[in-house]
């Protein structure tokens, strides 16, 4: 590996960014990152969804200026997109109206016509797209398609690549064989690609081929720790040491995202809403479903499981596994020692009782929240006790102003339908509370049928 | 925290907008009885147009009227003929290539032979010219509603249709649970569009000479007609603003809220608990007056037709295995229908051979000579009109921020009826020593550019953002980017505007190559203007003959050229799923 130093390409200072997130609140994506991306260099950032991942890479490739800090290109600031990176993208961005042969030019229009001739015929091989050459994008398959956008990177010889999510489209096969591809390139001593900047979610993947791992940290997207990688290529997954680093990340993505404390201040302590109960902030609940929560819960009831396991066998994103498991976390129903997940006693209970039984434990729990606590006294509050959706919609953002207000308040009326606390009124965009029997002038009709799960939409 | 907010009135609206709906529905009801009773009136060909501010109000309310009762009568053809269309195989064959010829026929097409027949149908009452005006109106109104409400049908899942048949859906049930549903956002796109084609004619349909005869109804289409006969700025002035006030009011008061009503039909979009609203939209929705309104119309549809019987809940048997027999009335009914419908279309044919057998080989010669030279100028509006377009609608369109700002004042502009300030434009090409030759050239362009924009900002906008970023990265810039990705890209965008705005361009030569102002003519050599003299002069052999042949122009060119252009378009340029 290094036995000189190399020069540092891609350098970021203190970059941080923010999107406008309607009116005047802005939403931060990435908060104060320092990274450093030399020749040779195979960077890997890791990390759940949401946390700004996607946006980093396109900050370093030029294609979004960030709202504070600096990035710089072989030492000098960069305006604009970065001279030397080609860019690979998760849904292809192919131009359907070109063939492709005409799609991997496109970079190279300003070379002699010979030249573009020698290196697409080099390229093509490379990438194993001969006989496609006057192909359009619509008649190949996904794996072929991604073929041609690393080709079309590849054709400018870039001095970075960047890849956003490359096989996240592809299925499981076809991911396989191009990553073993992408692999023997980065194998081969004659290829002079070296540098690559890569986001995944796949730890494996990270694994498979990184000189080092960063990995990231959501809400807001900051650095957590690098995890440096000095195994040659190629590299076998199944080998120990890789095993052994795939281990290691394991832990530390248990510990950012999974951490053991910090829970109980979700808790409503005491039942008096005096001051020391405001003071506690209201922690989110994760966005996700009633039905996705029950569903671990049964997929869980014949055996403990490792959060990793759980996210393979159910062939879902490890950042969205784990909010299926910090939600049920919240409401008591597991327990996470480390990476394990277990059933608590109340767990147990959900599994085993009825639709009503599982409603009425979930009620009892989503009570105990301070979320829902608050959401309850607002409508309390009100004349009529009918709440305007965009009240809540504002007190939930000045009670969580890290979070997503619509998705917040989509989840809070998922569980609370779901749980009968709550009911919505989306023609007059109002929320009440649930009665069985509505008294006097209230026109709504009692739903005999609850509600199932989420807020799907029947017409 | 809490305390703080608990003033949150807005929950209901206050007692005095309560008050406003229910003004505002008595107002309806006042309006339709003032429409009413200036139906019953005795016949008056020519009314006196009172040029006076306060005259205004009513010519808006009888224009507005005419407007929604001709769109009433669209919306009634669209769902009658659509389905037709749909269901009956073999008419389809035949409907859908007459509306599309019908499409491509003029307002001055239909007018004459409207207003002839039904004043005579009506000899003594102002019935019969108002419902002449109406169906003019209708005429620019009904035929993209048509073809849209077709498709939706056409693209309805077959799961859901299934789905109807299992739950025991008659038509009635069909056509509210699955059928509006899935045409409800295309139909309401149309509407708009349809309602701002009724407009742009509406000088000519509320006032205008058949020979010797002069026909005129009260409106703000008549208002301005002779506002310019006499050169009345200051009324002409008037007559815009009210033209403004009314398009506005409609787009606030019916369409928007309809468009954000209709957001919940979009299948892929489950699951938004929150939709963006206008405050007025959300008032609406909470006042008690319009709950008991709906409330009771809701009851009322409901009685009217008995919810479905679920086959599954069918106690018999033998309903479910007997098979179904031909209804035989219902099968009689539509044979003397077709029959009818046939028979009447020999008649017409038979009268437009015996008007066009008079039509003398010069005046053929003469017709010919002039769809040439329009044919120029539409050309000349809509290649004028695309160039500066598709640069400012892919602008808009990349721009999300400035497209929602945009989108109001554009639409605005576009729905209003340019003919009403033809007089003004044309006064200034005559300033600038151009002629109405080449002056109509801008006139045409000013009803028809709009498609264009619209459609290219719209397939601007559906571009992915990482295409763009994708074009950013691979560094194409100047005119590399307009060829290999940008003008690609809103290539099916740009070809559905040419459609609309070439077939509205053939029409709006009527208007802009015949224009009066103060008094004086102006015309120029050109299609539009021999059918508005011809039309004007009352000799309807002529008239029928240049008819005929902007007809056959616009639809040939639509199969020729655009229908290919289209397919092409969609074949290739569309991104992928």
């Amino acid at each position: 590996m290094p036995d000189a130093p190399h020069p540092t390409l891609i350098e970021l200072r203190g970059v941080s960014h923010e999107y406008a997130a309607g009116g005047q609140d802005k939403d931060l994506i990435l908060s104060d990152i320092n990274l450093a991306v030399a020749e040779n260099d195979v960077v890997v950032l890791l990390g759940p969804s949401g946390c700004g991942k996607s946006t980093l890479v396109r900050i370093m490739a030029g294609l979004i200026t960030p709202t504070k800090g600096e990035v710089l290109y072989r030492g000098t600031p960069l305006h604009g997109v970065s001279p030397g990176v080609a860019m690979v993208f998760q849904n292809f961005a192919l131009f359907p109206w070109l063939c492709v042969r005409d799609n991997v030019l496109l970079p190279v229009g300003s070379l002699p016509p010979a030249e573009q001739q020698a290196r697409l015929e080099k390229v093509l091989a490379t990438v194993g797209l001969d006989a496609f050459e006057n192909a359009y994008p619509r008649e190949l398959s996904g794996g072929m398609k991604q073929r041609v956008g690393i080709a079309r990177a590849l054709i400018a010889e870039p001095e970075v690549l960047c890849m956003d999510e490359p096989f996240s489209a592809l299925d499981v096969l076809t991911a396989e064989t191009l990553r073993n591809e992408i692999g023997r390139l980065l194998a081969s001593p004659e290829h002079p690609l070296r540098t690559m900047v890569m986001v995944t979610h796949n730890i494996v993947e990270a694994v498979f081929f990184a000189t080092r791992i960063v990995v990231l940290a959501a809400q807001p997207g900051r650095i957590d720790v690098v995890v440096p990688v000095a195994l040659p290529y190629p590299r076998d997954p199944d080998s120990p040491e890789c095993r052994a680093i795939v281990e290691k990340l394991h832990a530390i993505l248990t510990r950012t995202n999974l951490p053991d404390t910090a829970v109980d201040a979700a808790k409503v302590v005491t039942s008096k809403v005096g001051d020391a109960g405001r003071r506690i902030a209201p922690v989110s609940l994760p966005y996700v479903t009633p039905g996705e929560v029950l569903g671990l819960l049964s997929l869980l009831d014949d055996s403990d499981c490792d959060i990793f396991l759980l996210a393979e066998r159910l062939g879902k994103e490890f950042g969205a596994v784990v909010n299926v498991v910090k939600a049920a976390e919240l409401l008591g129903f597991v327990d996470t020692p480390g990476q394990e997940v277990h059933l608590t006693a109340l767990g147990r209970e959900v599994v085993g009782g009825s639709t009503d039984s599982q409603k009425r434990v979930v009620r009892g729990q989503l009570l105990k929240l301070k979320l829902f606590e608050l959401v309850l006294r607002l409508i309390k509050v009100q004349e009529n006790q009918i709440l305007p959706d965009e009240e809540l919609l504002r007190e939930l953002q000045a009670a969580l102003p890290h979070q997503k207000p619509r998705p917040l308040f989509r989840t809070v009326l998922g569980w609370g339908r779901y749980a009968e606390l709550i009911s919505h009124d989306q023609r007059r965009h109002v929320v009440r509370l649930y009665e069985h029997r509505v008294p006097g002038r209230a026109r709504h009709a009692p739903v005999n049928l609850p509600p199932a799960a989420p807020p799907t939409e029947g017409s | 925290m809490i305390t703080r907010h608990s003033s949150s009135v807005q929950e209901r609206p206050k007692l005095w907008f309560e008050a406003v709906i229910i003004l505002g529905l008595g107002a309806l009801v006042l309006g339709g009885a003032q429409v009413a009773s200036e139906w019953r009136q005795p016949l008056r060909q020519t009314v006196d147009i009172d040029l006076s501010v306060w005259a205004l109000p009513k010519y808006a309310l009888f224009s507005l009227a005419r407007g929604w009762i001709a769109y009433f009568f669209s919306l009634l053809f669209t769902l009658l003929v659509a389905s037709w269309a749909f269901y009956d195989e073999r008419a389809r064959r035949y409907v859908l290539p007459a509306l599309d010829v019908l499409q491509s026929i003029p307002v001055l097409g239909f007018l004459p032979a409207l207003v002839l027949a039904l004043v005579a149908l009506f000899p003594h009452s102002n019935a019969g010219l108002e419902l002449a005006c109406v169906l003019s109106i209708f005429t620019g109104q009904v035929w993209n509603m048509a073809f849209s409400y077709y498709d939706s049908l056409r693209g309805v899942p077959p799961d859901y249709r299934m789905l109807g048949r299992l739950y025991g859906f008659n038509w009635w049930h069909r056509f509210w649970k699955i059928e509006l549903p899935f045409g409800a956002q295309g139909l309401l796109y149309n509407s708009m569009v349809s309602m701002a084609g009724g407009w742009f004619f509406l000088s000519i349909t509320e006032a205008f000479k058949l020979g010797d005869q002069d026909f005129r109804v009260p409106g703000i289409g008549s208002y301005m007609s002779v506002a310019t006969d006499r050169g009345d700025v200051h009324a002409q002035f008037l007559g815009v603003i009210a033209m403004g006030v009314v398009i506005l009011t409609v787009d606030r008061l019916v369409w928007w809220p309809l468009v954000v009503w209709s957001r919940k039909f979009k299948l892929d979009d489950f699951g938004s608990g929150v939709t963006e609203q206008s405050g007025l939209q959300r008032w609406l929705a909470r006042s008690r007056a319009t709950q008991a309104a709906v409330q009771f119309f809701g009851r009322m549809f409901d009685r009217l037709v008995p919810p479905p019987k679920p086959p599954v809940l069918n106690t018999g048997t033998a309903a479910v295995s007997a098979p179904t027999a031909p209804n035989r009335l219902r099968q009689v009914i539509y044979r003397l229908f077709v029959v009818v419908l046939v028979a009447g279309l020999a008649w017409g044919a038979v009268r437009l051979v015996m008007l066009l057998i008079v039509v003398k080989p010069g005046d053929w010669g003469e017709i010919l000579y002039c769809t040439a030279l329009s044919f120029l100028r539409v050309l000349a509006a809509v290649g004028l009109g695309t160039l500066w377009t598709v640069p400012v609608g892919i602008w808009i369109g990349l721009n999300p921020r400035l497209s929602s700002r945009l989108q109001p004042f554009i639409q605005f502009v576009a729905s209003f009826p340019a003919p009403m300030i033809y007089p003004w434009i044309l006064t200034l090409v005559l300033l600038v020593g151009g002629s109405l030759q080449w002056g109509a050239v801008p006139l045409i362009m000013m009803g028809t550019q709009w498609y264009i924009l619209f459609n290219v900002a719209a397939s601007a906008a559906a571009i992915p953002n990482d295409m763009v970023s994708c074009s950013d990265i691979l560094r194409l810039a100047g005119w590399t980017r307009w060829r290999k990705f940008l003008l690609p890209a809103v290539f099916p965008g740009l070809v559905t505007g040419w459609i609309t705005a070439a077939g509205g361009a053939w029409n709006a030569t009527i208007v802009s190559e015949y224009v009066q102002v103060g008094g004086k003519l102006y015309a120029a050599t050109g299609l539009g203007a021999l059918i508005s003299r011809a039309s004007n002069d009352g000799s309807f052999p002529k008239l029928a003959a240049a008819v005929l042949v902007m007809a056959v122009v616009v639809v040939g060119i639509n199969r020729l050229l655009w229908r290919r252009l289209q397919t092409v378009a969609n074949d290739r340029c569309r991104f992928l799923a």
